[in-house]
């Protein structure tokens, strides 16, 4: 299958001001990725390009080696990488095999290039996180 | 223009990668390469995202190859830098089955996008998409495989410099076993030969995949290249350099009796 579905994507509080037309250009961009269990998806401190959705499974996630939360279908993470090419946040790493929809710098910033509607609703949506980060 | 080539018809280092032209070259030029496939990288990124149509484009094309499969990345040449990609792309051995090439496939054009090799990237100062092109040979199941240097890589010397065990080639790239050591003069003798610590092999599993073998304890230390076999090495190093001129660094192996070359490119840092 081409893509992520679209209702996998749906539930991405960054795409949530997206259309179901706008949702499906990028759905198409995103390609299926797996783990296994005890592999490291991204490792707090490097560089990173891709952000990632899970269909199936669990990871953990950690920043300075303490464990932080669980992820698990529909959850996602590194989401800032789309956005800058700074370093990860924090390491994830896959507890049980992991059926992720990954999707790469390199694709999304060409679509939010050349289509300014969806780069504004991402612009208000994060701006929006911010606010909501910075009320604690 | 095809997106599947067979391997000595991979022209292109921009399409292909580095190790497919490389390995084409080497079949046009008469060395001991094992037949395959080249992949061009953009049917790589198609295959990855689950494209039907290069999925078919790919199974059609190397519909011939016998299973199981070793599956290679080729680095695209970018600025220069793809001979020091090396170890940061996936190759997969022992793809069992063209049902499961697709797969392999996906896998390796997110190995050029891991963190791990985005990271890379950065540390030499390139931050731009990765492209990654597929080798796709039959995978061989070997009696013993190794590296060799056609020139000390460290001192410069003109010495050929081999490192070898029992197995595929891997648990010697991989550091899982200290290799035997063996330097030959250009003429194929010995100057120098140092048994290595070989306790484990690394062998095709029957279902896919590859696995540790624990070896018996009478191979751990015996040398795993005959005298005849060290000459063989010696006349693919002559031949690599009149091919490609010196200082190659060749990964070979010896299955089925026969001397085979897997890889052969330039050493990327030697002595004086």
């Amino acid at each position: 299958m081409r893509g992520a579905p679209v209702e996998v994507l749906q539930r991405v509080p960054l795409f949530a001001d997206l259309s179901l037309e706008e949702l499906q250009q990028i759905a198409l961009l995103f390609k299926e990725r797996d783990f296994e269990a005890g592999e490291t998806i991204i490792q707090e401190g490097s560089g990173g390009s891709a952000f990632y959705v899970i269909e199936a499974g669990e990871a953990t996630v950690s920043i300075h080696g303490t464990p932080h939360s669980t992820l698990g279908a529909g959850d996602f993470f590194g989401e800032i990488a789309l956005i800058d090419d700074g370093t990860r946040m924090a390491t994830i790493t896959a507890a049980s095999r992991l059926d992720c929809y990954g999707l790469t710098y390199w694709d999304f910033r060409p679509l939010v290039e050349a289509n300014g509607v969806i780069g504004w609703k991402l612009l208000q949506r994060m701006a929006m996180m911010l606010r909501d980060a910075r009320g604690g | 223009m095809s997106r599947v080539v067979p391997l000595e018809a991979a022209l292109e280092l921009s399409r292909f990668g580095a190790k497919a032209v490389g390995l084409g070259q080497a079949l046009r030029d008469g060395l001991p390469v094992p037949s395959g496939f080249a992949l061009a990288a953009d049917l790589v990124e198609a295959v990855a995202g689950g494209d039907d149509d290069a999925i078919a484009e790919v199974l059609v094309a190397v519909g011939g190859l016998d299973g199981p499969l070793a599956v290679r990345s080729s680095a695209i040449d970018e600025d220069g830098v793809a001979a020091s990609f090396a170890g940061q792309h996936l190759t997969l051995l022992n793809v069992p089955s063209l049902e499961a090439l697709a797969e392999a496939l996906r896998a390796v054009w997110w190995s050029a996008n891991s963190d791990a090799a985005i990271s890379y990237r950065k540390r030499v100062g390139l931050f731009s998409r990765p492209s990654v092109g597929v080798v796709v040979q039959t995978l061989l199941s070997p009696v013993s495989a190794g590296v060799m240097f056609t020139r000390h890589p460290v001192t410069g010397a003109d010495e050929r410099v081999i490192e070898a065990s029992w197995g595929l080639g891997e648990a010697v790239v991989a550091g899982l076993v200290i290799p035997d050591h063996i330097c030959l003069d250009r003429a194929g003798q010995v100057r120098e030969c140092r048994p290595g610590y070989k306790a484990v092999a690394i062998r095709p599993l029957a279902g896919g995949g590859t696995q540790e073998e624990k070896l018996p304890p009478e191979l751990v230390e015996q040398l795993c290249l005959d005298e005849a076999q060290l000459l063989a090495l010696n006349r693919l190093a002559l031949r690599c350099e009149e091919v490609y001129g010196p200082g190659r660094d060749l990964e070979w192996a010896f299955a089925d009796g026969t001397l085979v070359l897997l890889q052969c490119r330039a050493i990327t840092k030697a002595g004086p």
